[in-house]
């Protein structure tokens, strides 16, 4: 966390909409609904977010608001990491006879090459799929795709767009395909705690949190599992797209454009 | 960094605070109970910031968070056995509820650049997220059950 020297503990606005937020939504409490054989889990901090944002456009939440809340969103997650480091430490021997699979899962991320990469092509965008699909896009990878291609370049502009999706709806999509996926498919809910772990803390939260939900009788396996497999992500996700993740990007980029350009081609009588 | 110090005390007790009501309310916890646990995890959170402004390499503070947090929990540790029941109390989604409350509010200010992002980055955006989230559960499941442990 930056050096705050804002004084925001004195915004009494913000957190006492934060205070009344919390206790709505845990007050409602946890719903869920089938949708064929998955299901679909509402949690309290999925309306925590919907609500937080529905305010933002009401005169209740000003710009300063939304400022101040940025840096608290750090400090939240620092707290949250620390219960995930004392739920890890009594699983820790659990979590190294598993280490191999956890390690290896880092590789499933390069799965968000292979499955949206396609789509972003036969969608008709350029290289701004570059961006977009080398990886799921939080900091340290919008880092690495600023420093590489540059601001104001089309792999730039992708990057940043699924940074902003991540970003507003990353916690929220994470959490409804997380329980439901689990729910349908005949994986194991520790793979799909290890997978919770894509290197945001937020989202790693709502997809273990609707795994805990799914699955109440492996609690304290999912989080230690999901919370590993996270803290491993953050520190080998940037290398993993460096040496692996974009070169392989722009590789399977010039394969799937090369096709495309070739059927155009043909199509418009040019290739020959 | 006395004056950052006293900032992080002061937000993390009202965010504890606000987490514990929460608990209560959520998952039926009496917060003069967790009141331990609560104090545990500021302190955890505390020591691993400081941390990382004292040693001097480029590594982010929810890193030696989690350290810290392992460390005191191991099971061949003193009194961690303590530890573990007394932050149990603490709900982990009872810790996620604040942070996306405060998480909606910020992003209130990039929603028009949301808006603008047109329907296919929202339709790349979703498979790139269940990409990435399907192929690390596979990989992981393949060498789950080949160690035996699923």
């Amino acid at each position: 966390m930056s050096e705050v020297s804002k004084n925001l503990w004195k915004d009494w606005r913000l957190h006492a909409l934060v205070f009344g937020i919390v206790l709505v939504t845990e007050w409602i409490g946890t719903h869920e609904f089938s949708v064929g054989p998955g299901v679909i889990l509402l949690l309290p901090m999925l309306y925590a977010i919907i609500i937080g944002l529905a305010l933002f456009f009401t005169p209740v939440v000003k710009e300063k608001q939304s400022k101040n809340a940025e840096p608290l969103i750090v400090l939240g997650v620092t707290l949250l990491i620390a219960k995930i480091g004392v739920i890890i430490g009594p699983s820790l021997p659990q979590i190294i006879e598993a280490g191999p699979a956890l390690l290896l899962q880092e590789f499933g991320n390069l799965g968000t090459i292979f499955l949206a990469l396609p789509i972003a092509v036969f969608l008709g965008l350029k290289r701004e799929s570059i961006g977009m699909t080398h990886s799921v896009a939080r900091e340290p990878n919008v880092g690495l795709i600023m420093n590489n291609y540059g601001f104001n370049s089309p792999e730039g502009r992708g990057v940043m767009a699924i940074y902003i999706f991540g970003t507003v709806f990353g916690a929220v999509f994470m959490g409804l395909i997380s329980g439901f996926l689990a729910t349908i498919s005949p994986l194991h809910p520790l793979s799909f705690a290890m997978a919770s772990g894509i290197g945001s803390g937020s989202m790693m939260a709502a997809a273990s949190g609707s795994l805990v939900a799914a699955f109440p009788s492996m609690e304290t396996e999912i989080l230690a599992f999901a919370g590993a497999s996270n803290l491993l992500s953050l520190s080998t996700g940037l290398y993993m797209s460096i040496f692996i993740g974009l070169p392989l990007t722009e590789k399977l980029y010039n394969v799937l454009t090369a096709r495309r350009d070739k059927k155009s081609h043909v199509k418009t009588g040019r290739g020959a | 960094m006395m004056k950052s110090m006293q900032e992080w005390i002061v937000l993390l007790v009202i965010f504890g605070i606000v987490s514990l009501l929460g608990n209560w309310v959520g998952y039926g916890t009496f917060p003069v109970g967790a009141i331990p646990g609560m104090v545990i995890l500021i302190l955890v959170s505390l020591v691993g910031m400081i941390m990382q402004k004292l040693i001097p390499i480029d590594i982010p503070s929810i890193a030696y968070v989690a350290i810290v947090g392992v460390l005191i929990s191991m099971p061949w540790m003193p009194g961690s056995e303590q530890i573990v029941a007394m932050t149990s109390s603490i709900n982990l989604l009872a810790l996620t509820t604040p942070i996306l409350a405060y998480a909606g509010i910020a992003i209130g200010r990039s929603w028009t650049d949301f808006v603008k992002l047109g329907w296919r980055t929202i339709v790349v955006a979703s498979f790139v997220m269940i990409g990435t989230f399907l192929g690390s559960a596979i990989i992981a499941e393949v060498v789950l059950r080949m160690q035996g442990i699923i």
